[in-house]
This record gives C-alpha cells, structure tokens and sequence, in this order.
C-alpha cells in the first residue's frame, strides 16, 4: 500500500506502523519508550504525529498504516507538540549529559537534538538519587523518563523478573524486587535493562567515566563463553588495545540478550596474569625461552620419542575453548605428521555420550533444532540442565515461552532456578533418568499418545521397542527414581498430549556412567512421540563450551576426521590421505582422554599436547591425575592463563585468546560464526593453528597453516557437512551444519520430516544401572556437580575479570535444610567435604535447592574444587566420567557469619 | 509492630505468618489472587510486613516487585504498621474548599504526626484521600470505616476523644 508522510508517497505492507515506515525512509520521529523488543507502550507520547481525519494527535509507535493514508511529523504544531513532550521529560529528574556515558547514544539526546531543545523551559527536579549497589550497574534515577523499556526488558526479554515499577502517580519509580538496592537483589546483572534503557539512567559501571559510544571502534565477534554462541559487540579503545565495553547484537542467537559473563566478564583478555612467552621448565622451574628454543625442544621430543617408541605414545588434546581453526590444526598435526589417532578434548567430559548416543540413534550427534524455536513449542522438557546458570540465554528463551503459554516440564534432582518458571517441577533420584523416562515411555504407550505413523515410518525397530518397555510400568519407574506414579502418570499424559515437544537436556544426563544410555533414552522417547524433524521440537543437547561443537566438528575426537569421517573407514582415509598430501594415517581407533592419562601411568602415554584444556583441574579425581600427569616424559601445554596444569607442563606456549585471533566457533545448535580480530595480543603469544605449522615444518611436513581462514579452508577441502562454509558467508550471520556447498543455506533442523542421518531411526534397550558409587554409612551424601552462573569452568577468564568474583568470591558446598538441620550447619558456616579420593574445605550454603541426602558445588576454584572428590568412573561407551554422582561425607569445622537467603530465585545466597 | 510483640489479636507475628500461609494456600492457582491475598495480609497485619511479602511472592510465583508495586500503588496496602483507627482526610475539590485543610492542620495539631505517620500510642494513623464520593456532606473524614460529615476544625478534638474513649471502654472489658 502507498502512505503519505509530509506530502511524500512511501510504500507500506500490512502490519507496519506509521513509525516503521518513517524509520525505514529516514523520516526522523522522536521515539523512547517504543523498541522493537520491548513492544508497542505508546506510554511516553513523544513520536506524536497529525493524521488526515483523525481527532487530536496519534502516537506513531502504534499507529497501524492504512491505504491513502495522510500523516504529517513536521508541521509546526506537531512538532509543538513532540516539543512539549519532550520538554517535559526533561523536567523530570536531572537531564545533563556532561558527563553522561551515553552522551552520542541516548535516544533523549537525539529527540533534544531533533527538537531543537537546548534546555527545559520547565524547571529541573534533581534528587540525587543513584544506585551504584550492583557490581555492574548503575541506576541513576535523575535520568530515568520512566519508558519502561527496563522493566519490559527484565520481565518479558530475559525474563529474570527484577525490574519493576513502584509507587504513584509523580512517585513512580523503577525499582528492583521489593524496592532494594540493586545489589542487594535478585539481579543477576544480564545488563539487558542496560542494552535497553534510551537514556542514560541505567549505564555499566565499568566502563563509567572511560568513554562514550562513539569514541570507540565496534568489532562484532562471538562470545568466548557457554555454547550458546552469543553475538557480541566489542568497543574497543584501539589506543589503548583493550575492549571497554561490550553490547550484545540485536541477530540470533540471542537478539541482543547476553548473561554476566558475556556482558561483563570480558577483562580477562588485557590481565597481567595472560601467558606472554614460551617457558620451557629447568631444574623445576618455568623459564622465559624465545619461540625457536621451544618449538625445536618439543618437536626434537616427539621426533626422538617416536621414533624409539611408535606414534602411539603421543596424544594431543584440542579444546571445546579453541577456535575451528585451531581444533583442526591439533587434529591435523597429531594425524598427518605424527600418525596416530590419540587427539580428543573436553567434549569427553561432557557431551560425548551425545555425540556417541544421538549418532547412535539418529546418524548424527548434534542439537536437531535451534535455540530460537523454543519460542514455537508447545511443551518444553528440561532434564538434567541448570540451564538459568550454565546457558543463560537459551534460558531466556525458555522462560519467555512458559511465560508466553507453553507448558514447562523441569526434572531435575536439584529445585534448580529454572524451576520456578515451570508448570511442572518433577524431583528424580540421582542417576535414575533411564528408568524414570522408560516409565514415561511405558505409560505413553499404554495410552496410545504415541505418533504411530511416525513409528511405523521413520523407525527400524517399533515393535521391538514396544515389547521391550512393557518390563518398565510406571509403578517400578516410580519406585527407583522417587517420583510418585501420579506425577508420572502427570508428565507422561503432558507429553503424550502435547503437539510439540522439545526436549532440552544438558550434562546431569550425560555425566554418568549411564551417559550414553541416558541420551539414548531421550532418543528412544522423542521418537515414539514423533516430535523429531519438526519445526519448535527434537533432542536438543545444550553444549557447554564456546565450541565444543566445533571441537568435535573438527575431529579433535579419536574416531573421526573433521566433519565426521571416520578414521576407520579405508574410503574417507584415502580421501584425507590424498587431500593433505601425506600417507601412512593410522587406521586404530585412538586413546580417548581417559585413557591416555591412565596409560600415561604405564608409560604408554609419553608425551601429551594439551592445548586449552586446564586437565588437572577438570578431570575427576584430582589426586589420580596428578599422578597421572607426573608420570608423563613430556607435557606441553598451549594455553592464555597459567593454571594447575600448566604447573606440570615441561613447556608452556602462550596461545592468543578469542579477540585476538579471526576464527569460528560452532555453538550448541551447529551455527558456525565468525569471531574477528579486535585487539593486539599481549608478549609474543600466537594462535595455535601457527604453532602446529611451525611443528609440522620442523617434522617435515608443510601442514599449510598461513592464516586461521587458510586453515579453515584446508578443512573445508576436505569437509562434507560444513564443506560449503566460508569467512565471507558467515561475516554478519552464522550458518548451521549441514552446509555441504557453498550454494546451500544451511540446516536449521535435522533429520527434516522424519529422515534420519542414518536413514531410520534405531530404538535402543536401556536398561537401569546404578552409579558407580552409592552413599553409605561411612560416605552417606550424594555430591553433584555442575556450574554457577558467575564462573566459568576452571575461572581462568572469569576469576581474572573484574567483578565476578566480588559477587561470587569462593566456592559453596550446597547442603539442604534438612541435613544442615541435623549437622547444625548453616550458610557460611565452613564444613570439610571427603570422599575417599580427597578432601576439600569450604563454606556452606543451606539451601532448598539440594534435595535431603544431595549436596553441590563446583569446580571453578582451585583452592576448593569438586574435582579433588569426584570419581574416576566412567560411562562406558564414551568414557566421560560420572562428575553428578559421587559419595561424600561432611564434618562442620567452624562456625561462620550467618548469611541468610533472601528471595528464592537466585544463584546465591 | 517488631518481632515477637503482640499484636492486637493476640497471635504473635510467627503465628500471623502461618495464617498467612494457609490463607495463600487456598488462593493458589487462581488467577488474580495477589489482591485478594494483599487484602488478607493487610487485614491480618494491620500492614504488610515484609516477611509477608517474601512469602506471597515465593507460595504465589510472582516476581518480588509485582507485589510490591501492587502494594505501593494502592493506598489500601501500607508498608508500616498502622494505629487501631486510620484517619483518612478528603482532599478532594469539594472538601478542600470547605477547608478540609484546616481540618488536617488541626489533626497534626491534635495527634503530633504528619501525614503517613502513627501516633505512638499505636491509636491512629492520619493519611489523605481524593474524594471519597461524599461531596454533599463535605468536608469528610473517615475513621475506619466510619464516616464523619460537616466536620469543623474545632470538632476535630470530640471526634477523637470519641474513639480515645471507645479504647478506653474496651479496655474495661478485656480487663
């Protein structure tokens, strides 16, 4: 259709406002409380327009367009009245942007500016009022115009329900919870009010006083921490060579949104503390050594060692915290020059019982649908994923939906914070998701809410299955996982019902020696409800690290090549043979990382080439691993931070970190993007895929790494799936595997209309085991493991950025009210955690969070870290350990200030 | 009203908070129970603490500041501990050209508080309304739920007496 704006034709299509099309065509409107996330509020008035037979003035935020329609936003009276509006606003509080961060990007500015208003005719009303409470935000009340886009931000964008408006009338304020200070609340400080907020009331405290907006230079580039993959914007100070702030981009994944860590947690790149020269360790101390003294040490090593004792005694660890590039050059470098298949990463303590299970079942080991789809489904199934700490912003989503209507089913041993958001919060034992699920499936079946033609169609073995599970009745499924048979009864009827369902699960499923079961299991179930190769359902995996898909894309894994291909298969082995110029590749299956720490202690493992992986802190069983890891001839460690492994490391080489290098990462639902270079590295640190060039050069080979995008096209050579991903496809947007050539678009959902990977889906037998190690009398608690939001895995970046560990500053071991009662235990007290592999010491924090017999914490602090007490038994198909469930006991040391928890939806106390 | 103390039914604030409870309970999962709720507390409290409030929040699944922001946006809800009678003085347009601002000066005069504030015997409370809907027989004030008409600035010492009084009495028959 066809508007006039001030006596001009524009184009308009149904469903536009008068303000979208003015914006569109560069027609100015002063606009506040309207953006494109928060929705139409038409509260603030100031984007009034005059409209051709209509009464007075209309706003033009939520004005629909109409054929013919007559608009007029510059005629004087108008422009009197946006005048008016504007003026007084600024009468309200204290409007002086002197010394305001947002001066140059508030949109307050712009409407002054735009209006010609120099200052309020009216008079000003200051009173002071800031909140500088919160580690990362500051409200300054005399700013605020009341827009609301804070409060819609914090209730309706991230859903973390903090914001809102008190009071009446002229008193009308924001204010967080019950009106307290910021900090004192249950703020969790995603900054998404920050991102929102037009003027400059709410600003980031760290980069108060360093900079407005425009003085910098904005790199987009993706976010360095979980697996969501988060689309960032760095403002870079290029004089200073460090990022002072960072905003979120308003593009999927995350449409603007990011958590604490993304936001704020960003510091890390510019420490003191970064790796900045190679260190090569004599007479047991690290020294400084120049890149060729380094390099010609580790590969004379590998080149005497091998040669006496076969290529097998070398193993290489990538990293789910590398880029693409990166992963693919350590796998390159371990196949192609030292011809043996032992590279693996981190994916094997978490994720690997996907890959293994979902690949099992569906022919390939990835999340099948997208983050963004969560917002079309009708039932979302969360088990076994604290999702509100660990994914932040996929949790977003999924409170946006429960919010929006769809059914939110948590099931969880632990009340964890998503659970307040859901309809249905199921409690199941430690380590019982096979039965418990398989009772589900058994009373699906029962009634008859299974998708038969789905069955029948797109699976190998339906009647098989259906036989099998009648040995589960929801009466035993109940009677091992603790959930009454009426709630199961409850869920399985939700389930059956529903005509969407996506199920969200994260490590408490893979993190057992069930693991693989487990996941197959979740196959098992989506498949007779047919809610798999649909738009708004399927298994979705939340993967934990930046790019421990990627890592696995990458074939940093001791079975495949990048993309998958087997190392096995004498077809694909040829082909990768003939690609990278070199013959002899192994053709055994390699060491998966347990297994080369164990062999390590037989001297079967000699030289280990670890790169991002901090392994002594991560994998369980501290005490072993260090053993382990002493008993190797020779450890290389590449990495930005120093750390418990590096200590034990024969060289270390200072890696660059994710804005210092051009690569890809691949997030949790196979989005490959596109990381930029944004600030110069500190000391002479260098980007891994250079080191294993200078490697292979001095072992003979040219592995043809120039550059990460040389690099990444020497895999895409080769590549199928992401074959046809380039740098130049993925520069503003992601593209999702597969993407076999560089014609095609991408795959937002596998396995499409029910056809599998693997041609038909294969139902598994899962059958209940128990873990490894029960509670008993001497070790009567169960200890879980996991994340907290304000951390991140071994705290090298987040514990070396400033503020996360004012909010966060020790780890806390999780005991429920009931055991504390007994123990006389309350938070802050200090209580010694054992279990038979070591003993930590740490505060405790009472909560309902750990259900009586459970307790909790994490292994971000290496002074305290779970690791010293989690065991080293592992699932057996993949190997990863059983980091949810171990025993312990727990002796009060002394007394502590009593902390007490306030509110009920937070990840502290 | 401090923790432990009574209050004027005798329960203690431990014992109003397990009213409380069940009182939630039997609103939960109906929609718009919040004001409802509110109304209970206020009621059973003579205000609403802000135990209360965390309570409300966490057994009805509403965010802290929409409980909150109902509380403070209607006058009904007061955040601190009333007087046994609340005196609300109309300020609306008829009122207040029969003088209800004498009337209210006269009230400070009277109880030594301002506005919002409690006299310290715990007696009464001076707050102001917009019109009450009795424009006829302004200026008004209300009492509780009593309504005073035609007040005169010199009539202000009686009616409090009146309920002074009344306590009084009460008191006699408790005793």
């Amino acid at each position: 259709m066809q508007i006039n704006i001030n006596n001009k034709s524009f184009s308009a299509q149904e469903g536009e406002t008068v303000l979208d099309v003015a914006k569109r065509n560069g027609i100015y409107i002063p606009t506040l409380c309207y953006h494109v996330k928060t929705g139409q509020a038409a509260k603030c008035r100031a984007c009034v327009v005059a409209v051709e037979g209509m009464r007075g003035y209309q706003t033009a935020c939520n004005l629909s367009v109409r054929e013919g329609m007559n608009i007029n936003t510059e005629g004087k009276e108008v422009k009197e009245a946006q005048r008016m509006v504007v003026d007084l606003m600024l009468s309200s509080g204290y409007h002086n942007c002197l010394a305001c961060d947002r001066s140059g990007s508030c949109e307050l500015q712009d409407a002054c500016y735009h209006l010609g208003i120099e200052k309020t005719t009216f008079s000003d009303h200051p009173t002071g009022r800031k909140d500088e409470s919160s580690e990362f935000i500051v409200i300054d009340y005399d700013k605020c115009i009341k827009c609301g886009r804070c409060v819609a931000a914090c209730n309706h964008s991230v859903v973390n329900e903090v914001l809102g408006f008190g009071f009446r009338g002229l008193e009308t304020t924001i204010m967080c919870d019950d009106d307290i200070p910021m900090g004192d609340s249950t703020c969790v400080q995603c900054g998404e009010c920050v991102q929102l907020c037009p003027t400059g009331a709410l600003t980031d405290k760290k980069s108060r006083g360093k900079g407005r907006f425009l003085e910098f230079e904005k790199v987009d580039t993706t976010c360095p921490y979980c697996g969501v993959g988060c689309q960032l914007t760095l403002h870079v100070d290029r004089a200073k060579n460090k990022v002072v702030r960072v905003t979120g981009r308003e593009v999927w994944p995350n449409n603007g949104m990011l958590c604490v860590k993304g936001r704020y947690g960003f510091e890390f790149h510019d420490s003191p503390k970064r790796l900045q020269y190679p260190m090569i360790k004599k007479n047991g101390k690290h020294e400084r050594a120049t890149w060729d003294e380094a390099l010609d040490l580790i590969a004379e090593k590998i080149k005497t060692t091998v040669a006496k004792h076969g290529p097998d005694v070398f193993s290489a660890l990538g990293s789910g915290r590398i880029t693409n590039e990166n992963n693919y050059a350590v796998q390159k470098f371990t196949r192609a020059v030292i011809k043996t298949n032992n590279v693996d990463h981190c994916a094997r303590t978490c994720h690997a019982p996907t890959v293994a299970g979902l690949a099992h079942a569906f022919g390939s080991g990835a999340a099948t649908n997208s983050i963004d789809e969560i917002l079309e489904t009708d039932l979302i199934f969360v088990i076994g994923s604290n999702m509100t700490e660990a994914h932040p912003v996929a949790s977003y989503y999924v409170k946006r939906a429960a919010q929006n209507g769809s059914k939110l089913i948590v099931c969880d041993p632990r009340r964890v914070d998503i659970a307040h958001w859901s309809d249905l919060y199921v409690p199941l034992r430690v380590g019982t998701d096979v039965p418990f699920l398989n009772g589900l499936m058994n009373e699906i079946l029962k009634n008859g809410w299974q998708d038969e033609e789905f069955m029948k169609n797109n699976t190998e073995n339906p009647e098989d299955i259906k036989k099998w599970i009648q040995d589960y009745p929801v009466e035993k499924a109940s009677e091992i996982s603790g959930v009454p048979v009426e709630q199961m009864k409850q869920v399985a009827k939700m389930l059956g019902e529903a005509k969407k369902v996506s199920v969200i699960y994260c490590l408490g499923i893979t993190e057992h020696t069930t693991g693989t079961d487990n996941v197959k299991t979740i196959a098992n179930l989506q498949m007779i409800l047919g809610h798999l190769g649909k738009r708004g359902c399927g298994v979705n995996p939340l993967r934990g690290q930046n790019n421990v898909q990627g890592a696995c894309d990458m074939g940093a894994l001791p079975n495949v090549f990048h993309n998958y291909q087997s190392c096995m298969d004498e077809k694909a082995i040829l082909k990768i043979e003939k690609d990278w110029g070199v013959t002899g590749l192994s053709r055994t299956e390699g060491y998966k990382l347990p297994t080369m720490l164990h062999k390590a202690t037989q001297g079967e493992t000699k030289i280990l080439f670890c790169v991002g992986d901090n392994t002594v802190q991560t994998e369980p069983n501290t005490a072993k691993t260090i053993k382990e890891v002493e008993s190797l001839e020779f450890l290389v460690v590449v990495d930005i931070f120093p750390n418990m492994t590096t200590e034990y490391a024969d060289v270390i080489l200072p890696d660059v970190c994710f804005n210092e290098d051009d690569g890809t990462y691949s997030n949790l639902d196979r989005r490959v993007q596109f990381l930029r270079k944004a600030v110069d590295h500190p000391g002479e640190a260098k980007p891994t895929w250079w080191i294993m060039q200078e490697l292979g050069k001095r072992l003979g080979v040219d592995l043809k790494f120039t550059s990460a995008n040389a690099t990444w096209e020497d895999m895409r050579r080769s590549g199928t799936i992401m074959g046809g991903i380039t740098y130049e496809r993925i520069q503003h947007l992601g593209l999702q595997w597969p993407c076999p050539t560089v014609q095609h678009p991408g795959t937002p959902i596998l396995h499409m209309n029910g056809k599998f990977t693997r041609g038909k889906g294969l139902f598994s037998h899962t059958n209940y085991r128990t873990q490894a190690e029960l509670p008993d009398k001497d070790y009567p608690f169960i200890l879980s493991t996991g994340r907290r939001l304000w951390h991140y895995h071994t705290g090298t970046q987040t514990r070396n950025s400033v503020g996360l560990e004012n909010i966060f500053p020790e780890e806390l071991l999780e005991i429920s009210p009931v055991d504390a009662k007994k123990m006389k235990v309350k938070t802050g007290d200090m209580v010694k955690a054992t279990s038979r592999r070591g003993t930590i010491t740490l505060k405790a924090w009472v909560t309902d969070r750990s259900p009586e017999g459970v307790t909790w914490c994490a292994f971000h602090f290496r002074e305290a870290h779970a690791n010293v007490l989690t065991i080293d038994a592992y699932d057996d198909v993949t190997e990863t350990p059983e980091y949810k469930a171990c025993a312990i006991k727990i002796e009060k040391v002394r007394e502590g200030v009593e902390v007490v928890n306030r509110g009920f939806r937070q990840a502290r106390p | 009203m401090s923790k432990g103390e009574k209050c004027s039914c005798g329960d203690d604030e431990k014992g109003l908070l397990e009213r409380l409870e069940e009182i939630i309970v039997s609103f939960k999962n109906k929609p718009g129970a919040l004001i409802p709720v509110l109304q209970a507390t206020q009621s059973l409290f003579g205000y609403v603490p802000q135990e209360a409030i965390l309570k409300i929040s966490e057994m009805l699944n509403e965010p802290l500041h929409k409980v909150h922001g109902v509380i403070t946006f209607y006058s009904f809800f007061s955040l601190k501990p009333r007087g046994k009678y609340l005196i609300r003085v109309c300020l609306g347009t008829a009122c207040y050209v029969q003088g209800a601002n004498e009337i209210l000066t006269a009230l400070k005069q009277q109880l030594s508080i301002e506005i919002g504030e409690t006299t310290t015997d715990k007696l009464f409370t001076l707050d102001v309304g917009r019109c009450f809907g009795a424009c006829g027989l302004a200026p008004i004030i209300m009492v509780n739920d009593d309504v005073h008409q035609f007040v005169k600035p010199s009539g202000v010492k009686k009616i409090l007496g009146a309920y002074k009084k009344h306590k009084a009495v009460n008191q006699e028959e408790e005793t």
